[in-house]
């Protein structure tokens, strides 16, 4: 049985897509065969991130509406062999999804991968539901800032009430926190909320605190999912995200602002 | 000569109400049959004292027993007789008289006894008559409760942005950071109890405080009740 994953967070721009593509290819270079479903209809992104913006045919609406097969659209990706991509449509909006279709799909697609990554659009509406609804596990992307930690707390609420799980009253969605953008160094001077704070307020699991990059942005115009690059501590934190994802018990990285030099190190501690 | 098997003690209970302004008492179960189908838990065999002072005319208070064990209430007795004989009348056929510590002041001088639906009130005089409703787990942001009738208890915490209402109190076995109504369709002894109080709004019974308000016991387990119509925080620890 495929893992069904949906990687979202109700606040757009905090990283759901980089999180999605990231995590994507570091569990298909683990030897998993994973197919990452991009959800946002209209605002096609995914593919930018994973580099095959150029390869797109066929996309998701095509595959729903019949005018194309599954594996027309799906993209196999050129440095994973187990890796596809399914790209959304740019020219439809997100009522061109309804659940039977959606449900069908990703039934043929668990017949052959172990992992189906659904990246979710932003927002609370019928996209954001429709990439949930059939979720098994959620990475909630959360930034360490009150609003973001908002709007996660409401998507854990649909994740909730509004899910397949949900309807049929099986066993809940397993919920994950993926804190983005951390900056260990702005929360010791106050500005920003630090790890604690946040998994106080929505008390659910921690998978993994991805610290702010530039690696990130370069990554993302370069089309290559930021956990490619090994020495950034970004993606050494995706890659720990990996496994934890996997079963393993990894320490957590990147949580305290790097000393300055020696001067800090005597006074400091 | 230490005798300790029996104690005679006198204690106060809060029991419910039933005034009645009619004699018909067809009537009266017509209207009590519909207010039990809404909530068949919270009136099932919840002791009662019916007061029979608005009642004009005759009252058969055999009628009225059996009317009142029939569904399903637990008949105590009566109240609200003014006259002597009605007093004695009661004495006689068998029933307890029970005297109110407070005289009940609902009655005014122009009653209409023909409008049926106010010929009946039930009146929850206090707390204990709620039941519980248990929401356990997390209330999240955009999330409602309502505990109709009832006390909540939260077992976790109820999240900025969401909002728990009861007609009773609100417990809340975590922080409270949302907004919480307590005493929803009027209820004065309504209390709000949480670990933590971090607040949107609180309000009990029609009296609101904004998180400005709280600032004497933010952030600390406090309870949350009426002083005088007035809004009221104490340490619960």
């Amino acid at each position: 049985m495929a893992r069904i994953i949906v990687v979202t967070s109700g606040k757009g721009g905090v990283g759901k897509t980089t999180s999605s593509a990231a995590i994507g290819i570091g569990l298909a270079l683990k030897g998993h065969k994973v197919v990452l479903i991009d959800f946002d209809i209209g605002l096609r992104n995914l593919d930018l991130i994973m580099g095959c913006e150029r390869r797109v045919v066929y996309d998701f609406v095509n595959v729903i509406k019949g005018e194309a097969t599954l594996n027309q659209a799906l993209i196999k990706d050129k440095r994973v062999s187990t890796l596809s991509i399914l790209p959304a449509s740019q020219t439809r909006d997100k009522d061109a999804l309804d659940k039977e279709s959606v449900g069908k799909v990703l039934t043929e697609l668990g017949e052959t991968y172990d992992y189906i990554i659904c990246d979710s659009p932003a927002g609370i509406e019928a996209g954001a539901m429709m990439a949930l609804y059939y979720a098994d596990e959620a990475i909630v992307t959360t930034n360490p800032e009150v609003s973001s930690v908002r709007d996660s707390d409401r998507i854990l609420g649909m994740l909730a009430s509004r899910s397949r799980r949900a309807e049929l009253n099986l066993e809940p969605i397993k919920e994950h926190l993926l804190l983005t953008r951390y900056s260990p160094k702005r929360v010791t001077e106050g500005e920003m909320l630090s790890v604690e704070d946040v998994e106080d307020i929505l008390s659910i699991p921690l998978l993994g605190v991805i610290p702010e990059s530039q690696a990130v942005l370069k990554a993302s115009n370069a089309g290559e999912p930021v956990i490619l690059d090994k020495e950034s501590d970004a993606g050494q934190a995706y890659q720990d995200v990996v496994n934890r994802l996997l079963g393993d018990s990894v320490d957590f990285r990147f949580l305290v602002a790097e000393k300055k030099g020696i001067f800090s190190r005597m006074f400091g501690g | 000569m230490a005798n300790s098997s029996i104690e005679f003690k006198c204690t106060s209970f809060s029991l419910s109400v039933l005034h009645l302004k009619t004699s018909v008492l067809a009537d009266v179960r017509a209207i009590l049959t519909k207010k039990i189908a809404q909530a068949p838990d919270l009136f099932n065999l919840v002791p009662v004292v019916v007061n029979i002072e608005e009642i004009a005319g005759e009252v058969d208070y055999l009628a009225i027993k059996e009317l009142i064990q029939a569904l399903n209430f637990t008949f105590v007795g009566f109240t609200g007789a003014i006259e002597k004989e009605q007093k004695l009348l009661i004495r006689k056929l068998g029933f307890s008289f029970v005297n109110s510590a407070k005289k009940s002041s609902t009655s005014t001088g122009n009653s209409e006894v023909s409008k049926a639906q106010s010929a009946v009130k039930v009146f929850p005089e206090k707390t204990a008559l709620y039941s519980d409703k248990v929401h356990r787990g997390q209330i999240r942001s955009g999330q409602q409760v309502y505990a109709q009738g009832q006390n909540l208890v939260v077992i976790g915490s109820v999240s900025a942005g969401a909002e728990v209402i009861a007609d009773g109190n609100i417990h809340v076995y975590g922080a409270l950071r949302g907004r919480a109504i307590a005493g929803a369709k009027g209820h004065q002894q309504a209390q709000i109890y949480c670990q933590n109080l971090e607040a949107e709004l609180v309000s009990i019974n029609g009296n609101y405080w904004l998180s400005e308000s709280m600032e004497q016991h933010w952030a600390s387990p406090v309870y949350i009740h009426l002083n005088d119509n007035e809004l009221t925080s104490s340490k619960l620890i």
